[in-house]
């Protein structure tokens, strides 16, 4: 299994959205990392076929979206961002009704439909309609409907976005539940989120790809741009003001900075080890993510 | 199976629920308002509603008869004899009428008959009542039917309709296959149902409404990413859609009939469903009986409603939400309700009697034609045509529609 992004592009009027995307993704999981408008959704629904590229071409296991016509969409699992549902469906309703857009047979349907609620935590409710259900446990339905015909490809757009730490950290275990064997690309602007299940990191910045790497390796360029030091308050502001600082912490009448910057920021910083945070930090600069 | 819970999909939704009781409610009392308003008078006093609709019915009972020229001079003549007497005879400053007994004994139970009848000898445009009668010279019998052929003859050469020879002869040939003599009967039930097939305009407009959702509530709810990308999502899946909103459709079209038809056959009977038209109208040319003219008739709506749910559709994946569907078919459907004929001639009336308002009414008597070349058809053949073409042609580009909408 093999998805090939040929320098795709998608443009609207003069924007480019998406410019010139390449990548071969084998099997595994992908963190799609951006800041909002960095072109991650363009990008997933272009993948998932409900978006035409303005260029280039989507091919799995060398044949395009075209090509392959329905048997693309046979592979494919998608939660898209903010998705929406029937609010007067109840969830199996709405697992069978996905089943029956995905072509799953009846049979296969109803057990698929009541092996995905139970995983999802969901089958207690199954029968209560929709328009009742929390945030989260809509977000699990999501990723449950996505899941229905065993995809090879899961298409996973902020799916823990919204999310309270709890039910994030249950949405992750469930992900990966589902990632065995499979390309699954989740993107997000949660950093921690990918930084646990991800195998490997792609980058994207204005619509490209500035960066994939492997997961254990991905924060290696940043080795040696990471500080750590102490500073009275007043000079904490002036760190902050000159500097990209990624955390700020009151120790006592210190304060403990964290610091990204090429070389040290003052004689009495220290390297430390770069983090995925760090690492998004120092590519998206002064694009601040909504949530770190 | 996914035709089943697109149907469901329509049904669950509260707003369907509440459009199709108030559509139901109000075609209801639309057409339950001749029932409630029916009156009929005796020389003593005014009978209304179930017992007036009774009274009439057996007045009408005794003249069910068919009208031939003996039937029809014989009773061309009573009349005749009943204002040679003086004291049967009132006047209202401009004519003549018949009062006391000679009225409500001989003309009160007869008078839709014997205006039918004197109707057929006046002029075009001309209302005649049963005091016109007495004119007539019946010496040599009522040439009743000669004098049918002469009104449609005259109504066919009266300029303002400006119908070409070809017209014309189209005109004729149906008028000819009219059988005669007319069998007439009481009919008021299909006269109320013929006389208000517009107000299913309420119908078609709930119909509309329930179904502008069907594509744009997918791109409002947000519910177009994930169907469009299953396996079926840009094939099966749309024409399930199209498929259930019709299905939805023609239920909603039934149970609106069931109304519309059911209170008015319900209150005044199903008596008269094979007479002829021409009993309540001698110039109708449509050799049609009362049921056959209002199957066609409901036939013809039942298509303008099949475009409309295609319009519907094609608007609805086209646009982003249902509001916007609606903004655009509303004045569709509703503002030709404002448009006036101004005679049967002309691009204007012609075209506005082929819009879905006055598409709903079945025009009978007008003498509305097409011409094509050498080939004429009536306005319900045209109509039929038009509306059956617009579902062929509106269904396709909406299932287009989808399969080109871009999530963005």
């Amino acid at each position: 299994m093999e998805l090939q992004l040929q320098n795709l592009t998608k443009q609207y009027g003069a924007k480019c959205a998406v410019k010139d995307v390449t990548a071969s993704l084998k099997p595994g999981v992908y963190g799609l990392l951006g800041a909002n408008g960095a072109g991650k959704t363009t990008l997933m629904r272009m993948i998932c076929g409900v978006l035409k590229p303005t260029s280039g071409s989507i091919c799995l296991n060398g044949k395009t979206i075209n090509e392959l016509g329905e048997q693309y969409y046979t592979h494919l699992g998608y939660m898209p961002q903010y998705s929406g549902f029937y609010p007067d469906f109840t969830a199996r309703e709405f697992m069978l009704y996905m089943s029956a857009v995905k072509g799953l047979d009846k049979k296969r349907a109803k057990e698929r439909t009541q092996e995905l609620l139970q995983m999802v935590n969901l089958s207690d409710v199954a029968d209560k309609k929709i328009r009742s259900y929390s945030g989260g446990m809509k977000q699990r339905l999501g990723i449950a409907q996505a899941e229905l015909g065993s995809p090879s490809l899961l298409i996973l757009d902020e799916p823990t976005a919204g999310l309270d730490p709890k039910e994030r950290v249950r949405f992750r275990n469930i992900i990966s539940d589902f990632s065995k064997e499979k390309i699954v690309i989740l993107s997000t602007h949660i950093v921690s989120d990918v930084s646990y299940i991800a195998d490997t990191i792609l980058l994207m910045k204005q619509g490209q790809f500035l960066l994939q790497e492997p997961m254990s390796t991905v924060t290696e360029s940043i080795r040696g741009k990471v500080w750590e030091l102490f500073a009275d308050e007043g000079s904490a502001a002036e760190y902050c003001r000159d500097f990209s600082v990624v955390n700020l912490h009151h120790e006592g009448n210190q304060v403990r900075l964290r610091i990204i910057d090429e070389a040290a920021p003052s004689a009495e910083a220290q390297t430390v080890e770069p983090t995925l945070e760090d690492l998004f930090l120092y590519y998206f600069g002064n694009e601040k993510p909504e949530e770190l | 199976m996914l035709i089943k819970y697109e149907f469901l999909k329509i049904l669950r939704k509260k707003s369907t629920l509440l459009v199709m009781a108030v559509s139901l409610m109000v075609t209801g009392f639309l057409f339950g308002l001749p029932i409630m308003q029916y009156q009929t008078y005796r020389q003593n006093d005014v009978i209304k509603g179930a017992a007036g609709i009774a009274y009439e019915k057996e007045q009408c009972a005794g003249f069910s008869v068919p009208l031939t020229e003996d039937y029809v001079t014989e009773t061309i003549r009573e009349v005749q004899q009943l204002f040679e007497t003086p004291e049967n005879i009132g006047y209202d400053g401009s004519e003549p009428f018949l009062i006391g007994a000679a009225y409500w004994d001989e003309i009160a139970p007869r008078e839709n008959l014997l205006r039918l009848i004197a109707n057929t000898y006046g002029k075009p445009n001309e209302f005649f009542g049963y005091n016109n009668l007495p004119a007539l010279d019946v010496t040599d019998g009522a040439r009743f039917y000669q004098a049918i052929d002469e009104k449609i003859e005259a109504l066919l050469n009266d300029p303002s309709r400006e119908l070409s020879a070809g017209q014309k002869a189209y005109w004729r040939a149906l008028s000819n296959k009219v059988n005669t003599p007319l069998q007439y009967g009481y009919y008021g039930g299909w006269e109320v149902i013929i006389s208000s097939f517009e107000l299913l305009m309420f119908a078609l407009l709930a119909v509309c409404i329930v179904i502008a959702p069907v594509f744009s509530g997918e791109y409002q709810a947000g519910t177009d990413a994930v169907i469009l990308s299953g396996k079926y999502g840009k094939t099966k899946l749309i024409t399930a859609k199209i498929t259930a909103s019709f299905l939805f459709g023609t239920a909603a079209f039934l149970l609106h009939l069931l109304v519309a038809c059911g209170l008015p056959l319900a209150a005044f009977g199903v008596d008269g469903w094979n007479l002829p038209l021409q009993i309540a109208n001698t110039t109708i040319p449509y050799p049609f009986s009362f049921l056959q003219a209002v199957l066609i008739n409901i036939g013809i709506i039942y298509l303008v409603l099949l475009a409309m749910i295609g319009l519907t559709l094609l608007l609805s994946a086209k646009l982003k939400t249902p509001y916007l569907v609606l903004i655009i078919l509303i004045p569709i459907l509703f503002i030709p309700l404002f448009l006036t004929p101004n005679g049967t001639a002309g691009a204007y009336n012609l075209l506005l009697f082929l819009l879905p308002y006055r598409s709903t009414m079945p025009e009978l008597n007008r003498f509305i034609s097409y011409q094509f070349g050498g080939l004429v058809l009536d306005v319900l053949t045209v109509r039929a045509i038009l509306y059956a073409l617009c579902s062929v042609i509106l269904l396709p580009l909406a299932k287009s529609g989808f399969q080109k909408h871009q999530v963005a």
